[in-house]
């Protein structure tokens, strides 16, 4: 194969490249969905391909293949050199790649426990017995949904620098999703726990406490009230926190938004953007969390990228492209879907910096406002810098103190000026916001977190008049 | 080509029944997709992506396997077929499953494929790319322009244990723009775009001039103070609000107790102002097809009749599970997706008044250009940002706004529309107007 895949990178060089790349997946994957206490559905997918990238006098051409033969990659490269010459001669921002040291590289798997050594059979008892602890918790839960996945594969990267990466990857997930009624009333709880690594992931969970804990969260929704919409301080908690990191800054700090004028970011190098309280960085070699990798899919090795240091604009996520544009070192931050996308810049594990306070201490000092919990979903328009945060629930602070529990709240603001309104953050860090984001039409597993920390004057829709003015 | 995808499809079903599935069906894909993308004002990007695929479903009883492979061969059919066995045995039973459907006539829907179409290449994409270019810089000189242009087009197959047999090939192409006018430290933004099947409907000029000109609009946006006040959505975040309620009436979500229309069939959801059919079967529409994706014939129907929920959405498994004749609502999103519940092309039918009437009778109020206005499909609630849009002073549109959002309930929002307006956006199957909301809560700065 490795003989193959450098025998085409040398020929598109020599069919007029000044780069290509070429990535080669081959997998498989498992998943099982429990609903209601029946574990009805298991499915299995088989996925291999590969991705072949050309770049010809700045224009990029590009073309996959699910079948892997000497035939195909050949077919690929004629298609991907098609399309680079339709384009060039209408670039008016030619391409460019940084120059990098060619790396040579294995990676193994970092599962402990391959899932596919596990019966089938166990793996369905599994998750059964999680999404029953949830479904057995109360009378008022009326739906329970669980699922499980695994998937392991091998990915190899090469490139015309040398760079030839072989990567083996495992990883397992467990989701739940649990629906609380009273009367009129329909409360929904979700969590998941997902990560590269074997079937350890799944054995360490406890139905007991994590699938309880779930289900409790939509139990508890169904007394909450609807939130008051208007301007109020809030104090919002990792998960949250993790949510405001990954919309408000992270997708603004990605350099093809930054370099494309698509990001409020852009120009802003060294400029106080935040509260000096606040510090926030990508990291992809954080152990254990759902957007850690050893390299990025254009081999470049991962690393820890500063974005905001003591409230100062100091970095951007890069590919190679980008930091060609931008006259600075690629930094790891390329990854793609599948062999059928194109690496594009993603964030990885993007959290807040802790502080010095606790919640208590923050609470306490806090007269009115909202405590917000538990991140739903968020967006952002990097342009505007408009982004929205949608939370599972909030409680009314009062003099200090914890009151009345809400459902129903997002708030909302622009990234240059909200987060120069915080005022304290807490000394804890937790990463808990393991899911995917989808940008370009693709989707990739990121991790997001931060402490709990207090924001003044933001704005946030509820469906109550009564409270909203303070 | 169509042929031997539904001999492939139907090898796996033959394999699937050898293996022991009570019930099985199989679903073959082929499909291509050139693309040009545009960044920062210039071409960047074009690839061609061909795509290969099949799916088995089996059932054994009543519990499904379903298997993956990207490749369209008798003998990766075989293996697959073999594989979603063992997963359906691995499977728990499951007693509500009755059975698949059984084949039916339909008539075919016209010109779902265009030969022109499907033989565009990455040049003629790049031609729309920069006339949208122009178009966009002709309202701005320095409008930064990304977005791109593309077609795709294939051909599927779909063949099953209970004797169905059908194909298909579709295409359709598009473009769209998304623009951003600076100004000092101002931002204005907004996107346009046109999909369609057949080269004839799709509208390759101004889209990039449309965007523009609304990019120019959204500047000098400002926040309004926080009120209940009238919404008017226009047709494209009404398309977000009927999309959701729609999705919501899907009866897996319905039969499992998880969406908040559970319950309400017959009811009246929605003001009686609103009617939303479907009418799958319009030549050419951007979702039409005479079959869903289990191959039940479709026909068109009323899903919103006079502000009443008249019918749940099915496929084979909740039709049978209730004891109802499925409904044409199975849908797939690929070789690579388990049968889903969808929806095909929404015609909203209009009222009396011009979208600028209805603007024009509000003293104080919100015209949505954009949003995402999703009830949670749970609860039923939604607290959003209003993403595009002008506050309404004294009858017409005035300042965009800013960080502006909205708290409210799928049932509130649907039951206070007062008004639909007599013009609306068209799009192959869709029509799309706009709608006057009443007296909906908001939250700002202002």
């Amino acid at each position: 194969m490795r003989e193959l895949i450098e025998d085409i990178l040398s020929d598109a060089k020599r069919r007029g490249a000044s780069f290509a790349d070429l990535r080669v997946t081959d997998g498989e994957g498992t998943s099982i969905a429990v609903e209601d206490g029946q574990a009805d559905k298991v499915s299995s997918a088989s996925r291999s391909g590969a991705g072949l990238r050309v770049l010809v006098d700045g224009a990029w051409g590009f073309a996959p293949t699910n079948t892997v033969t000497a035939a195909e990659l050949r077919r690929c490269l004629d298609d991907a050199l098609s399309m680079a010459k339709a384009a060039s001669g209408h670039i008016t921002e030619p391409g460019v790649v940084a120059e990098v040291e060619p790396v040579e590289a294995t990676i193994e798997s970092e599962a402990e426990i391959d899932p596919r050594e596990i019966p089938l059979a166990d793996r369905v008892q599994r998750i059964f017995e999680i999404e029953q602890v949830a479904r057995e918790r109360d009378d008022r839960i009326v739906n329970t949904r669980a699922n499980y996945a695994d998937g392991v594969g091998r990915l190899i990267i090469a490139n015309t620098f040398g760079t030839f990466i072989e990567q083996e990857a495992t990883r397992c997930s467990a989701r739940l999703s649990t629906t609380a009624q009273s009367g009129e009333i329909r409360q929904a709880a979700n969590e998941s726990e997902a990560r590269p690594g074997g079937y350890e992931i799944i054995d360490a969970i406890d139905p007991g406490e994590w699938a309880a804990d779930v289900a409790d969260r939509a139990l508890a929704l169904l007394d909450a009230v609807p939130a008051p919409a208007g301007t109020f301080d809030i104090i919002i908690d990792p998960r949250v926190c993790g949510l405001l990191a990954h919309e408000a800054f992270g997708h603004n700090a990605e350099a093809d938004a930054v370099w494309a004028g698509e990001s409020i970011l852009a120009g802003r190098e060294g400029e106080q953007v935040c509260s000096e309280l606040v510090t926030i960085a990508d990291d992809p070699t954080l152990e254990g969390l759902n957007g850690s990798f050893r390299y990025d899919h254009e081999g470049v090795p991962a690393q820890r990228h500063d974005i905001i240091r003591d409230g100062v604009l100091v970095g951007y996520l890069h590919s190679l492209e980008t930091a060609a544009r931008m006259g600075v070192e690629p930094n790891g931050c390329a990854r793609a879907q599948d062999h059928q996308n194109e690496p594009i810049v993603r964030m990885s594990n993007t959290f807040i910096d802790g502080g010095d306070t606790t919640l208590e201490e923050i609470i306490a000092d806090t007269e009115e406002g909202l405590l917000m919990k538990g991140g739903y979903w968020g967006y952002v328009f990097t342009a505007r810098g408009q982004f929205t945060c949608n939370v599972e629930n909030a409680w009314e602070i009062k003099d200090g103190k914890v009151g009345q529990h809400f459902r129903n709240a997002s708030f909302a603001g622009l990234t240059l000026g909200m987060l120069s309104r915080v005022d304290a953050v807490g000394s804890e860090v937790k990463f808990d916001l393991g899911g995917t984001c989808g940008k370009g039409g693709q989707g990739m597993p990121v991790d997001a977190g931060g402490p709990f920390l207090r924001i003044r004057d933001v704005v946030v829709g509820g469906q109550q008049q009564t409270g909203s003015e303070q | 080509m169509m042929g031997e995808l539904l001999d492939i499809a139907q090898a796996a079903v033959e394999a699937a029944q050898k293996s022991g599935a009570d019930f099985c069906d199989a679903y073959c894909s082929d499909s291509t997709e050139v693309s040009v993308e545009v960044e920062k004002s210039s071409i960047n990007y074009c690839s061609t992506v061909r795509d290969q695929g099949l799916s088995v479903r089996a059932y054994v009883n009543g519990g499904q396997g379903f298997a993956t492979v990207q490749q369209l061969t008798t003998e990766g059919a075989r293996e697959a077929a073999q594989r979603a066995v063992e997963l359906a045995r691995a499977a728990h039973p499951d007693p509500d499953f009755v059975r698949l459907p059984d084949p039916a006539e339909a008539e075919p829907v016209p010109e779902l494929f265009d030969e022109e179409m499907a033989g565009l290449d990455a040049g003629a994409f790049v031609d729309w790319c920069l006339r949208g270019i122009d178009e966009a810089r002709s309202v701005a000189e320095d409008a930064i322009v990304q977005g791109g242009a593309g077609a795709g087009w294939g051909e599927s197959a779909l063949a099953s244990s209970t004797g169905i047999a059908v194909s298909k090939r579709a295409s359709s192409a598009g473009l769209s723009f998304f623009v951003i006018i600076a100004r000092d430290d101002d931002v204005g933004t907004f996107f346009e775009q046109d999909m369609a099947r057949r080269m004839q409907d799709l509208e390759i000029d101004r889209i990039g001039e449309k965007a523009a000109l609304e990019a120019l609009r959204q500047l000098g946006s400002r926040p309004v103070p926080t009120a209940r006040v009238p919404l008017v959505l226009g047709p494209l975040a009404t398309m977000s609000l009927t999309g959701s309620v729609i999705s919501a009436a899907e009866a897996d979500g319905v039969q499992r107790n998880r969406s908040w229309l559970a319950g309400r069939e017959g009811d009246r959801i929605a003001s009686e102002v609103l009617t939303v059919r479907e009418e799958p079967l319009v030549p050419a529409g951007l979702r039409s097809s005479e079959y869903d994706g289990e191959g039940v014939a479709r026909e068109p129907r009323a899903l919103i009749d006079e502000g009443v929920l008249t019918t749940y959405l099915h496929n084979s498994y909740t039709a049978f599970k209730e004891g109802v004749g499925p409904t044409g609502h199975a849908s797939r999103g690929g070789y690579s997706s388990t049968v889903g519940i969808s929806p095909s092309n929404l015609q909203i039918q209009p009222g009396e008044k011009t979208e600028a009437e209805l603007i024009s009778e509000i003293d104080e109020g919100i015209y949505v250009a954009y949003a995402g206005i999703s009830p949670n499909s749970v609860t039923g609630e939604v607290s959003t940002t209003l993403d595009f849009g002008f506050r309404i002073e004294d009858g017409e549109c005035a300042a965009p706004i800013s960080t502006t959002l909205i708290g409210s309930t799928g049932e509130e929002l649907l039951l206070n529309i007062d008004a639909v307006s007599s013009d609306y956006r068209e799009e192959p199957g869709l029509i799309l107007p706009s709608l006057r909301i009443s007296d909906i809560q908001i939250a700002s700065e202002g």
